[in-house]
């Protein structure tokens, strides 16, 4: 902050800006990779490639997007891949089973979707049940009614409307990723131009603080975990379109990658910090690295190693700004 | 006999220098006061000679063996234990474990943890300090003042040759304060150093046996006790007379009744009644544990209210949270601006538009409008800051309690509670918040402080209400301020007797 105070004239103002940026890391490196994929490889930037990149990123973008509002307030949500899980075997179900119309199908799905961030924001804020713990019975619940409702089978059948969700392009976009767009900007405006928004981040930052100045901090923890399993709910019902059937084992390790998302985008796991934009790349990140690795014909073992390894420098990272922020703290008097 | 040399000692950030002291000798069984605003050198000087910070020059001796700069543990080895503001206790283990973390108690197994020697060791530490702590509790169930106490006697329990104690009375009331100065001074009296860092100058010139005065890093007196009048070490300070620093007595208050509480109970409060009037100042006193805080926060509908009606501006108050106070027009400066107030890692701007934010919002914050309200607000509290984008941690402790106040007077409430406003924050800061807070009276807010500072009280306030055991047990009027009247009603209260409503949670209370 100082700096830029301090030091007017010798760099141009967007550079010292960019600089302060602190998703300046994450996103230079989405940058430096799409272009060396793209030398590596002639079939990474084609337009069917980029499309199905686009719709990978709505399934990790979305619930990353999710889980960061958790993340914000100092919890955690463990339960989106399992969530993801039943709220795709649910709609097919409400679809084919109950044979509701596609969009009541959808609409319900979500609703009990919301449901289940209800209870989870009950547990954390009335019987201050440990979000690790409230989520992670979500995780082993969620998947049991998902393979219970299926029998262990996949739900085929599933009305054109699902089908056409994932087959639709706007100008050459899916509609999944245009959703993912379309909630990155709501998530933006949200968290950056409500006052809501800026109490999610006071809660996380000092939640003592944050009620001692009048903010109820029960509800906005409470909206959080709606915000994380509505967006699972989003991705479940996207994740049936694009199967066309009802999968009960699908999402499984999702909540890691969608964590891992986050924390890349600077989503600081202990609460209070954190933007839309860096979420948003940072699941860009883990897309473009996945699809590379897949294009250049890398074993699937080696890809879990850099992801981990990517993981691990965006962590360090981290720790190291924080540390030099630390450090050029000088006391004002 | 342990002494203590320093000399030549440089310490810089950058461009600044924090620490320029050619030489100081500090001989045992002295209790040497070290006073000077914040900023001054204060915790670097300590720092240094507790290992934690590295001079970039200068020599360290400790009873004629020299420090290696920077290294904790041969500070350690050489007898030396500070006590710092900050609490390095673990909240999860019990009170008597904490105490002797790391020791072992004379005579008991390597191996096993003897939880009966360890017990009788912590109450003995406990006892030297005359504080009552059961010593089986969870040292994260105390409040902060307890385990400041429970600092205090760790470090007494290591036997020092050289004690440094970095404000530890900022925290307590004044038989506590008493009671850890008296702990002070048996340790002197047995040849150890004593180094105590204060911002009370008159507790300073009690205890000390000399005191010597940083600012900007630089020695500028060494006096004695004798030496030392008020005036004196304030202008050694910061070059003014105290007559400007300390806030003259204000018009009195108004006659309408602003807050009317009645029957007012809590777990560990009351009944208590209480009324204040337009405009007024109202001081509360009372030792530690006597429940003032609580009554602040039962106000302010953070502590669960059991029993009792309370009126605001005429109309029935009843809030069950923070919020419903907020929205009805109260506001809270807590005791512990760091764990109850600030968000230190935002920016100023975010610290003081807190309370504000709603408002702001138009359905949409604007963030032009936000930032032109936010240094509006942070010029009304006078918060000096590089910019109002920087994080309120890296604010000294003074204009870090000046953004709280600016968080409030950008809603202006009816009513603000004030919780030991000035606490650890430096003289001129001092002088700063009781303007903030007579303009705030001025402005037509009415004003209750709870304060350990008799002075203080006595200085800012039109009435002192004072409280016992979690009762208000007198109200003394301007005219009939004396400290003796203050603490006679204060400890009047703190022996036992048949207590009419709950008062549980007055634990700690000292013997």
């Amino acid at each position: 902050m100082s700096a830029i105070t301090a030091e007017p004239g010798s760099r141009p103002r967007w550079a010292t800006r960019l600089a302060a940026t602190p998703e300046i890391g994450v996103i230079s490196a989405v940058v430096v990779l799409f272009i060396a994929f793209s030398l590596a490889s002639d079939s990474f930037a084609s337009v069917s490639n980029l499309q199905t990149m686009g719709g990978d990123l709505a399934q990790y973008g979305i619930l990353a997007l999710g889980v960061s509002f958790v993340i914000l307030t100092g919890g955690i949500d463990l339960s989106v891949g399992s969530m993801v899980a039943l709220t795709a075997v649910l709609s097919a179900w409400l679809n084919v089973r109950a044979g509701l119309g596609a969009p009541i199908a959808i609409l319900l799905t979500l609703l009990i979707a919301a449901l289940v961030g209800v209870i989870h924001g009950l547990f954390v804020t009335r019987l201050g049940v440990p979000p690790f713990v409230t989520t992670l019975v979500t995780l082993v619940t969620a998947r049991g009614a998902a393979l219970a409702i299926t029998k262990g089978f996949p739900i085929d059948g599933v009305s054109s409307t699902f089908t056409d969700l994932n087959a639709y392009r706007v100008l050459l976009v899916p509609v999944p990723t245009v959703i993912f767009i379309v909630l990155c900007v709501l998530a933006w405006v949200f968290l950056e131009r409500t006052h809501v928004g800026r109490q999610i981040y006071a809660v996380g930052g000092n939640r003592e603080a944050a009620r001692l100045s009048g903010i109820r901090t029960e509800r906005r923890i409470l909206l959080t975990y709606v915000i994380s399993s509505l967006c699972a709910g989003v991705v479940g019902v996207l994740i049936t379109s694009r199967l066309s059937v009802g999968q009960p084992s699908v999402g499984s390790g999702w909540e890691l990658t969608a964590i891992a998302a986050a924390v890349i985008g600077g989503i600081s796991l202990s609460g209070g910090a954190g933007r839309v934009v860096g979420v948003a790349f940072g699941a860009i990140l883990l897309v473009v690295i996945n699809t590379g690795l897949v294009i250049l014909h890398v074993s699937p073992y080696y890809q879990q190693i850099v992801l981990g390894l990517v993981l691990a420098v965006a962590i360090t990272t981290d720790r190291v700004r924080s540390r030099r922020l630390a450090r050029s703290r000088t006391p004002v008097s | 006999m342990t002494g203590v040399r320093l000399t030549g000692l440089r310490k810089s950030y950058g461009p600044t220098t924090v620490l320029a002291v050619d030489e100081l000798e500090l001989r045992g069984g002295q209790i040497v006061a070290l006073v000077g605003e914040n900023g001054a050198g204060k915790s670097t000087l300590t720092g240094i000679l507790s290992g934690i910070v590295t001079a970039d020059e200068g020599i360290v001796e400790i009873a004629g063996s020299t420090l290696r700069a920077g290294d904790p543990r041969h500070a350690q080895q050489l007898g030396v234990s500070l006590v710092s503001q900050e609490f390095p206790l673990v909240g999860q283990l019990p009170v008597a474990e904490n105490l002797l973390l790391g020791l072992r108690p004379a005579g008991t197994s390597r191996l096993f943890v003897n939880r009966g020697a360890t017990r009788r060791a912590a109450t003995a530490l406990l006892d030297r300090l005359g504080v009552v702590i059961e010593p089986d509790r969870l040292v994260e169930t105390l409040t902060v003042p307890q385990q400041q106490l429970i600092e205090i006697a760790k470090a007494l329990g290591r036997e020092p040759s050289v004690l440094v104690l970095d404000e530890p009375t900022s925290a307590l009331g004044p038989v506590e304060s008493a009671a850890v100065l008296g702990a002070a001074r048996d340790l002197a009296e047995r040849g150890a150093v004593v180094v105590f860092i204060g911002h009370r100058l008159d507790e300073v010139r009690e205890i000390a046996d000399r005191v010597v005065v940083l600012r900007n890093g630089r020695l500028v007196a060494d006096l004695t006790p004798a030496e030392a009048t008020e005036q004196r070490l304030v202008r050694a300070m910061v070059g003014a007379e105290l007559s400007d620093l300390v806030g003259q007595p204000t018009a009195g208050g108004g006659d309408r009744i602003a807050f009317r509480a009645t029957g007012l109970a809590a777990r560990g409060l009351g009944p208590v009644d209480l009324t204040v009037q337009d405009g007024e100042i109202l001081g509360i006193a009372g030792l530690m544990g006597s429940g003032r805080s609580r009554l602040l926060h039962t106000i302010m509908g953070a502590t669960t209210r059991t029993a009792g009606t309370m009126t605001l501006g005429g109309e029935p108050y009843a809030p069950r949270s923070p919020a419903d106070a907020v929205a009805a027009g109260v506001g809270l400066v807590p005791e512990d601006r760091k764990h109850q107030a600030l968000l230190l890692d935002a920016p100023v701007r975010w610290n003081v538009s807190l309370a504000a934010l709603r408002g702001l919002a138009r359905p949409f914050l604007s963030p032009a409008l936000e930032l032109a309200f936010a240094t509006e607000v942070a010029e009304s509290a006078n918060v000096t800051c590089q910019s109002i984008e920087q994080a309120v941690r890296g604010l000294s402790g003074g204009n870090q309690q000046k953004s709280v106040f600016g968080r409030w007077f950008a809603v202006k409430p009816r009513l603000l509670l004030l919780d030991e406003p000035t606490r650890g924050v430096d003289i001129g800061a001092k002088a700063g918040i009781y303007r903030l807070i007579e303009a705030a009276a001025a402005d037509g807010m009415t004003v209750v402080v709870v304060s350990s500072e008799l002075e203080e009280l006595m200085q800012l306030t039109h009435r002192i209400a004072v409280m016992s055991r979690g009762h208000l047990v007198r109200t003394i009027d301007r005219d009939q301020f004396s400290k003796e009247s203050i603490m006679t009603a204060a400890t009047s209260g703190a022996v036992p007797r048949p207590a009419p409503g709950p008062t549980g949670g007055v634990e700690g209370a000292v013997r």
